[in-house]
């Protein structure tokens, strides 16, 4: 240990290590209630991370052309040695990205923590959760099967529906009138370039925010959980007598994020399939539609809502507000309490509004 | 103290387990990775002798790189590798100078891989052949 001491203190005498050790580790402390949901960010920081290294993995053998991406896949996952593994690590990964996503912005919804001073937070996740979305939908298309193609040509269909321009916003969507070899190029730019970039970025900015506010107190297990910010001067979110960052909370984030990779590996080893239905095993062919075309779990919602109405524009105007009062939710909602049973106007609507989404999923899984 | 013990211990239980968990993932990465051995056929490689007019040269692959068979003016055979030995450019046939240019450093070769000129350090690798009933057999 001795010749690492000697790093650190040739490291620390330059820059200062120690006090950033003591600032954001040691001396970063941490509610005494938190709980579990605040390590789903981490979770997420894992997630994405995987999903940059097994993609850049799969970027050495995928060929972006339409003639040759469905064998290149095919390649990677029958002859390359562990490219199932990678190929399915990555397949697998986008949708527990999705998955955890979801109970971060559900944890962060119940537990009152997008309420001021933390609505830029919440705005960049909002983003973040968006950006997450445009990924999976343009790696979605990249393997080029019959599942890939025909999923792309329903969801790049529905921006039709948007009156005067819809018609032209899809041709420039996919590069052509049809999904087609144009598409293909536009879509693995933007999922292997622009959106990562993005969303590295955003996580950034997401970071710094959470930094500069300090970490919310949770509202359970205290006896007074109103909202403790004031808004007259800028003051950082202290938590005096807490846990420590560095040991405590790591260890627990630690933990947290074993467990999901347990079920990560689980679901890659034992139940890849879950994943892929047999239409991701057949080339695309643009001339024969394949029965029951169904996006992915996470977009059925939105798929069968578009089916209800009679009108592709209502269905879709539908799915725009519910956005974007969920983007505007912490300046329409400014009431002081965070614990979610005494908000009882939010609890009806979340729980609401969460039933609402399973329903849609399960009747579009079925429809 | 007791406790110092333990915690010892711990760490070096979850060490052990990162550790394991480290090659577990590093392992399959390596493989992904690494080169795959290219498929040879039994290694050899034939050419039919009528082919292989004097004075010519004839370069193909052999054992993953670059070979090549030379039949002098006067009908002698010899196989090379066509790697030059120098910085590892692959050597030219020049029909008309009856010799191998490596274009990179310009070091010259004989039709028996024997240097002539130029960096390269010593002569170009010799493969065995065979010729039987008009095919050549190399390797
Ligand atoms: C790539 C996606 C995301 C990553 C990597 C990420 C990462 C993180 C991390 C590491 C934290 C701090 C620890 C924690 O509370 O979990 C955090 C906090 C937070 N996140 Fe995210 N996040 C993502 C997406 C989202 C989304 C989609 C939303 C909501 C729309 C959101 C809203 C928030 C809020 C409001 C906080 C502050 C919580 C507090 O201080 O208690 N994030 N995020
Ligand atoms: S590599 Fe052939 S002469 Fe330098």
């Amino acid at each position: 240990m001795k010749p690492l001491k000697y790093l650190y203190d040739w490291i620390d005498v330059r820059i200062g290590a120690r006090d950033i050790v003591e600032k954001e580790l040691t001396g970063y402390l941490l509610p005494r209630n938190i709980n579990v949901w605040y390590s789903m960010g981490s979770i997420l920081l894992v997630i994405f991370s995987l999903q940059v290294l097994t993609g850049i993995l799969l970027l050495i053998h995928f060929v972006p052309d339409a003639d040759k991406a469905f064998t290149s896949v095919s390649n990677i996952t029958n002859n390359v040695p562990f490219g199932w593994l990678i190929h399915t690590c990555h397949a697998v990964g986008s949708n527990m990205m999705v998955l955890v996503l979801l109970l971060h912005m559900l944890s962060v919804l119940f537990m009152g923590s997008y309420k001021r001073p933390r609505e830029l937070n919440w705005l960049t996740g909002f983003t973040l959760f968006t950006l997450v979305q445009g990924i999976c939908l343009t790696g979605y298309l990249l393997p080029w099967s019959q599942l890939s193609f025909w999923a792309t040509t329903v969801a790049t269909n529905s921006v039709n529906a948007i009156p005067v321009v819809g018609s032209f916003l899809v041709e420039f969507l996919r590069g052509g009138k049809l999904v087609g070899p144009a598409t293909l190029g536009r879509f693995f730019a933007l999922h292997v370039a622009v959106i990562p970039v993005a969303i590295a970025a955003l996580v950034g900015a997401h970071l710094f925010l959470l930094q500069r506010t300090g970490v919310s107190t949770p509202p359970f297990g205290i006896k007074d959980s109103s909202n403790p910010w004031k808004g007259d001067t800028y003051r950082y979110e202290e938590h005096p007598g807490g846990i420590p960052f560095f040991p405590n909370y790591m260890l627990d984030d630690l933990r947290s994020i074993s467990i999901y990779l347990a079920c990560f590996l689980g679901v890659v080893f034992f139940a890849p399939h879950v994943f892929f239905p047999a239409t991701a095993f057949l080339p695309a062919n643009p001339y024969l539609t394949p029965a029951h075309i169904k996006p992915e779990w996470y977009f059925l919602a939105n798929y069968q809502t578009l089916k209800i109405f009679p009108s592709e524009i209502i269905g879709l105007a539908i799915q725009g507000a519910a956005m974007t009062f969920l983007a505007l939710l912490p300046f329409i909602d400014r009431g002081a309490e965070k614990h979610p049973l005494k908000r009882p106007v939010f609890m009806v609507c979340a729980i609401g509004g969460l039933l609402l989404w399973i329903g849609l999923t399960i009747w579009g899984h079925y429809s | 103290m007791e406790n110092d013990g333990r915690r010892n211990f711990l760490g070096i239980c979850l060490g052990g387990l990162a550790t394991l968990a480290a090659a577990a993932v590093s392992f399959p990465v390596f493989r992904y990775l690494a080169p795959r051995s290219s498929k040879v056929t039994n290694g050899k490689v034939t050419i039919l002798e009528k082919d292989m007019p004097e004075g010519e040269a004839k370069f193909f692959e052999f054992a993953g790189s670059s070979a090549v068979l030379v039949r002098k003016r006067g009908g002698e055979l010899t196989a090379l590798s066509a790697v030059c030995t120098h910085l590892g450019c692959i050597v030219q046939w020049e029909k008309d100078k009856q010799d191998f240019l490596c274009p990179c450093h310009a070091g010259r070769f004989t039709p028996e891989g024997v240097v002539i000129s130029g960096p390269p350090p010593k002569a170009l690798t010799k493969i065995p052949f065979v010729v039987t009933n008009g095919t050549i057999t190399v390797g």
